[in-house]
């Protein structure tokens, strides 16, 4: 069997008394890409908070390629791609400097980049077709460009584990495209890759498993496994009814496609 | 005006020692004040400013009274005003700008008390505006001491703090310690209260905390630059400030916040970039 990239072991986590999330258990192998589906409050984001390490489960525990989660933080091996929102867009920063944030972790305490660090920067850049761009200051960028920009400080930070938050909102097609092809090469290079999402249809095209997640982890593998009408009508609470299964794809059906 | 008077105009008062103090202390502190003031304004944190800045009243009164220095008080205060903050906040379903209301009022009506109650020669005007030509050499050594401690502090910890605005969750995700940034930036916001007190006072200080860097925002995309342009803006208005306080016999910590609000006022309208005019024309030349 592959090395386990994430592991999820039974994690609890309680906010002031309420339970975020129950129980929940997940095995993303190394190298794979897992596509984590929810709705809003349903503990998509405390289960990226867990597996960062920024909220302590009140039972079970997460480890990250066999790792607990303090060691991980210090080999800076989970890199985190923010949702458009959480971003401030006027920040006095360029393309270059967001990128740069991924190497402090690699630098001593004043933070000054060396040749390598520049290095790897420069290449993460190209990467992503964004080194034409690296002068600009962030808000100048477009939705596609902004995204690439963080995917390029996840690259940066040569992170084994990548979370991605809403990749893929307010991106048009194309990008939408190069950034599933970006995804894609890097698990082939051993990354694991787990991304919130509610837009079904691209998840079932190249993600290896999905998540399914309300409040707990309801179901995760293979998409023609785990997209089941009954474990969609438990994820969703019945409000899937605007869609329709058909074979293992879900697509919007007709009446609800805007 | 010619230029031997522009000349005479620089030159005359430092004839005065009390004068030289004045101006290089207004220098120094517009500089702490600038650098700390783009942190400020890209943290959102400008009525977290005007909280502490009154909440070490009671601290600078008490301190005259235990004969300590003002700053140990002023910084004492100041933090337990901010923790206090902190505490309420998460104890309570009170949303924060109400916390921080409830909580600075009530420091700064305990230090009027205790002003009113103290015989001692304590007085309300300096502390509430400054009183920086009256400024004796002990309190020099400590406006240079703290002085020092901030920039320092904040010229090492500059690419950290500035992760810490933009983006907290990264920051937490590569091990940076995000709580110890916290309270760093704030006991630096503290200090650098501390410090202006003298120049401007506790009413005006918010003002020496927030402009300058609302100034550079509207001027430059660069971090770096931003600080040197509200480094530069914020000495300027300091210095000038001083020099027209004393000519046209008026309140210094007054002139400095005058001048720099007009800085401020000139760089919204005429900013090469983020200005008005320059975004009305766009405006227009987009509809057009």
């Amino acid at each position: 069997m592959r090395e386990v990239g994430i592991e999820v072991d039974n994690v609890t986590v309680t906010y002031n008394g309420k339970v975020a999330l129950h129980g929940a258990n997940l095995l993303l192998a190394s190298g794979s890409i897992g596509g984590l589906v929810g709705m809003n409050g349903s503990g998509k984001s405390t289960l990226f908070k867990s597996i960062m390490g920024f909220v302590k489960p009140t039972t079970g525990r997460v480890l990250i390629n066999g790792m607990p989660i303090r060691l991980v933080q210090k080999k800076n091996m989970v890199a985190y791609v923010p949702q458009s929102e959480e971003v401030d867009w006027n920040f006095p920063v360029s393309v270059w400097d967001v990128v740069m944030m991924g190497r402090y972790g690699y630098m001593n305490v004043l933070r000054i980049p060396s040749p390598v660090d520049r290095r790897i920067v420069a290449e993460s850049l190209d990467r992503v077709q964004m080194s034409e761009f690296q002068n600009r200051q962030i808000g100048e960028l477009s939705g596609g460009q902004k995204k690439r920009t963080f995917l390029a400080r996840a690259l940066a930070q040569q992170a084994t584990v990548m979370l991605l938050d809403e990749p893929f909102t307010g991106v048009d097609v194309k990008t939408e495209k190069t950034m599933i092809e970006l995804l894609i090469e890097l698990r082939e290079l051993g990354h694991t890759i787990l991304i919130s999402t509610h837009d079904l249809a691209s998840v079932a095209t190249f993600c290896d498993q999905v998540v399914l997640i309300n409040r707990t982890i309801l179901a995760y593998g293979p998409t023609g496994e785990v997209f089941t009408e009954e474990n969609l009508t438990r994820t969703f609470g019945g409000r899937l009814s605007g869609f329709a299964l058909s074979q293992q794809l879900i697509k919007p059906s007709p009446e609800e496609n805007m | 005006m010619d230029t031997a008077s522009i000349w005479q105009w620089f030159v005359a008062p430092l004839q005065y020692e009390f004068m030289v103090k004045a101006i290089a202390v207004s220098a120094l502190v517009g500089l702490v004040c600038s650098v700390l003031s783009c942190y400020m304004t890209l943290k959102g944190w400008a009525l977290m400013g005007d909280a502490v800045s009154h909440a070490v009243m009671p601290g600078v009164v008490l301190a005259y009274i235990l004969k300590i220095p003002f700053a140990i008080g002023a910084f004492v205060f100041g933090v337990s005003s901010v923790l206090a903050i902190g505490f309420i906040k998460s104890k309570t379903r009170i949303k924060e700008d109400t916390v921080i209301g409830l909580v600075f009022t009530g420091f700064f009506a305990f230090g009027l008390v205790l002003i009113s109650k103290t015989p001692s020669s304590v007085d309300l005007t300096h502390i509430l505006f400054g009183n920086v030509l009256g400024i004796s050499n002990q309190d020099i050594i400590q406006t240079v001491l703290i002085a020092a401690i901030t920039l320092v502090t904040i010229l090492v910890l500059r690419k950290d703090l500035l992760l810490f605005c933009f983006d907290p969750t990264h920051a937490r995700s590569i091990g940076l310690n995000t709580v110890a940034l916290y309270y760093i930036l704030l006991s630096v916001l503290s200090l650098t209260i501390v410090a202006a007190l003298q120049t401007v006072g506790i009413i005006l200080v918010v003002a020496m905390l927030v402009t300058p860097g609302a100034t550079a925002y509207l001027l430059t995309d660069r971090f770096d630059h931003m600080m040197l342009i509200a480094a530069a803006s914020g000495v300027f208005s300091s210095v000038m400030g001083t020099y027209i306080s004393y000519h046209i016999d008026g309140a210094t910590g007054g002139c400095i916040v005058v001048l720099q609000t007009l800085i401020f006022v000139g760089t919204m309208i005429f900013a090469p970039k983020h200005g008005l005019l320059v975004r009305a024309r766009r405006k227009q030349a987009a509809s057009s």
